[in-house]
């Protein structure tokens, strides 16, 4: 039995892991309707920053876990600015290989600056080891859930109350009657692409904790990813969240039940058996969506 | 009709001309295909280092048979890649022999190429078994094989562990973990093999994707199973996750024997930390031999810090070295670079064990396999990956915890 509640843990800790980076990706699919194969990369790209900002300032990963996700806001920004916005009206397949231009460019520029060496950031605040009963937690697994499920929380409020966010959110449902509404679509998609960016930033100091920095690693965490947010829904912010937390705990059973070789396998099988009954997802806007 | 011949007379005269520009050319051409860019490309250059350092060393002593070698670099990351540069290697660049690759997946494509081609391919480095298996007749590999790791780290438990730890090898409980690519299933198949025939105690055999970002559920399973032995084939950031989880479970087994990859590498020891002290691993021979047993090791370190300015990041630059060192004096003994000639000295070439810089020997089998080339068991010591066995080339004495 006790096992059984460590595996629980685990994946529900491991969940949230997952929830940080999909709420910045769900954001990004939801308002601007663009796939961000560059996501992973941009997961990277803030744990080198993290791991440079260790090193080199001693700062802890949690400290410049802001900064950093200031920087990549500003970075995710740019990106639609001078890459999505002028193949906005292309076909949605031109948008795709955009970013994974991107991503490529972002992962090979990473090999010939840092090498394909990993780097990990030294640190005690987060690595601690709690034991209650027989039972293990990691201190940073429990301050990244903690930390996604009030960003969820924080990120449903701003959708729901303040006029950015109902544009948000009206651009989600349907892009020319917002424009109509009068909501700056141009505007609104930068910043949508770079708070999406910004949360990415704000994983890499919680990961940077556990995870040591490789140019690979964006792709490690990003496919699952984007797993849960089609699972989830596209574009819905709960769905990311439920959905997170499912595939952490499918991971951690399955694993352990079924065998590590195949548990992507079981969470595979569970994602194709929930979009045969639900194809838009747990939390789709159904198919009158955009 | 004069005016013809004339012209044609000509146009023989120019071709004949250029037909004979190669063979007049001082140079020969050396193809490098490796991994330069991409994951692989670490190590990949690592390697290739070693056969630039071996070429290098050569055209100092005069080259093969008076004419220099140049090294054309082809970057191949995966095996798509690896047919187009060598498709290039052998029908633009016209090479007379290529050195390679690293990844069994680069080498396994390169060579189909090579084979077709009638171009000697000279492998250093890549331990897929396979490679050697599909009867190719001018496909040659100096270094050890996957099976060597696999049957390293099964004597291991019974000549090593089992006699520091006084326990019978059959009482221990072995768990065989192994990333799920071409390399983890490779060595970690032997394993499962050698093991069972061995009549070994294996209480778990587990694969695993090398991207998992989690692999705490397994974890569980080997406490759980009580292993006292894991032996894990591994990358570097599964490797990591392997300790960090195994840390947090409270787990601890007796001993962790790794199979190169991320065991092998310095920044896993430092991202590790004090977690790496104690930890074994099987792979090719690495810097810290005894010179005994591995004639000309010093020196190699000696001329690799003075050419790159560090140490060398791992040993496949050492075995990529002595292979390509190796090889060259095959073609040196070939006198042509006809391949027939090249593969009858490469059968021919012989050196017993212990004569070279990574302790290694050379005979060539029919199939091209180096039979004399073998891995070591080392096991990180103070920071350092000291080699423990066999004991002609060992610099420590293994330690395990009871």
């Amino acid at each position: 039995m006790s096992i059984f509640i460590q595996l629980l843990i685990n994946g529900l800790l491991l969940g949230g892991a997952y929830a940080i980076i999909s709420i910045g990706l769900t954001l990004i699919f939801g308002v601007v309707r663009v796939v961000n194969f560059a996501h992973g990369e941009f997961l990277m790209i803030g744990m080198y920053a993290v791991w440079l900002l260790a090193q080199y300032a001693g700062l802890h990963p949690y400290a410049s876990a802001v900064l950093v996700a200031i920087l990549l806001f500003f970075f995710g920004a740019l990106m639609q600015r001078l890459v999505i916005q002028p193949l906005l009206t292309a076909d949605a397949h031109i948008q795709i290989f955009a970013t994974v231009g991107v991503s490529t460019a972002l992962l090979n520029l990473a090999l010939m600056v840092f090498g394909a060496d990993i780097r990990k950031a030294e640190v005690t605040l987060g690595t601690e080891q709690l034991l209650v009963g027989s039972l293990n937690f990691v201190s940073g697994q429990v301050i990244t859930l903690v930390i996604a499920m009030a960003v969820a929380v924080g990120m449903h409020m701003f959708l729901k109350n303040t006029y950015t966010g109902r544009g948000f959110r009206a651009l989600a449902q349907n892009r020319v009657s917002a424009a109509l509404m009068g909501v700056n679509v141009n505007k609104a998609y930068v910043l949508a692409f770079g708070i999406g960016a910004g949360l990415v930033g704000l994983a890499s100091g919680l990961l940077a904790v556990q995870y040591p920095v490789f140019p690979t690693v964006g792709q490690y965490f990003v496919l699952t990813a984007f797993v849960i947010v089609v699972l989830g829904g596209m574009g819905s912010l709960p769905g990311a969240v439920v959905g997170s937390l499912f595939i952490g705990l499918i991971d951690s059973l399955a694993g352990y039940y079924v065998g590590p070789a195949l548990k992507e396998v079981v969470y595979f099988l569970v994602f194709l058996a929930i979009l045969i009954v639900r194809p838009t997802g747990l939390f789709g806007l159904g198919r009158g969506s955009e | 009709m004069i005016k013809h011949l004339k012209q044609l007379t000509t146009a023989l005269a120019c071709l004949t001309v250029m037909a004979a520009a190669p063979t007049q050319a001082q140079d020969i051409k050396v193809g490098a295909l490796y991994p330069f860019s991409g994951g692989l490309a670490l190590l990949g250059d690592e390697s290739f280092r070693g056969a630039e350092m071996a070429v290098e060393e050569k055209n100092a002593n005069g080259g093969i048979n008076g004419k220099k070698i140049v090294l054309v670099k082809a970057d191949a990351v995966d095996a798509n890649q690896a047919v187009g540069e060598a498709r290039r290697l052998t029908s633009v660049e016209n090479v007379s022999a290529i050195f390679g690759s690293y990844a069994s997946g680069v080498s396994s494509a390169a060579t189909q190429v090579t084979e077709l081609a009638g171009v000697p391919y000279f492998e250093l480095g890549a331990v897929a078994d396979t490679i050697t298996g599909r009867g190719f007749k001018y496909l040659f590999r100096s270094n050890a094989t996957a099976k060597s790791f696999a049957d390293r780290s099964i004597e291991s438990i019974f000549k090593v562990i089992a006699p520091t730890l006084k326990v019978d090898p059959k009482a221990l409980k072995i768990a065989i973990i192994y990333e799920d690519g071409p390399y983890g299933t490779l060595v970690g198949g032997f394993q499962k093999e050698s093991a069972k025939q061995l009549g070994l105690n294996v209480v778990e055999a587990q694969a695993y994707s090398a991207k998992s970002v989690d692999l705490s559920s397994l974890v569980l399973r080997l406490k759980g199973s009580g292993a006292d032995v894991v032996l894990q084939t591994s990358y570097q950031n599964d490797t990591l996750l392997f300790f960090r989880q195994s840390a947090s479970a409270g787990y601890k087994p007796k001993a962790v024997i790794g199979a190169g990859g991320g065991y092998s590498l310095q920044e896993t020891a430092q991202a590790l930390g004090a977690s790496i002290d104690g930890v074994f691993n099987v792979d090719f021979p690495q810097i810290s031999m005894k010179e005994d047993g591995a004639p000309g090791l010093k020196s190699f370190v000696e001329a690799y810090q003075k050419r790159y300015g560090t140490q060398p990041r791992s040993g496949h630059s050492l075995v990529n070295y002595v292979g390509a060192k190796a090889f060259l004096e095959v073609m040196v003994d070939a006198k042509s670079s006809d391949k027939d000639k090249i593969r009858a000295a490469a059968l021919a070439y012989k050196k017993p064990v212990g004569s070279s810089a990574a302790g290694w020997g050379f005979q060539f089998g029919e199939n091209g396999q180096n039979q004399l080339a073998s891995s070591n068991l080392m096991q990180w010591q103070g920071g350092k990956l000291l080699t423990v066995f066999p004991e002609s080339v060992a610099t420590a004495k293994p330690i395990v915890a009871k």
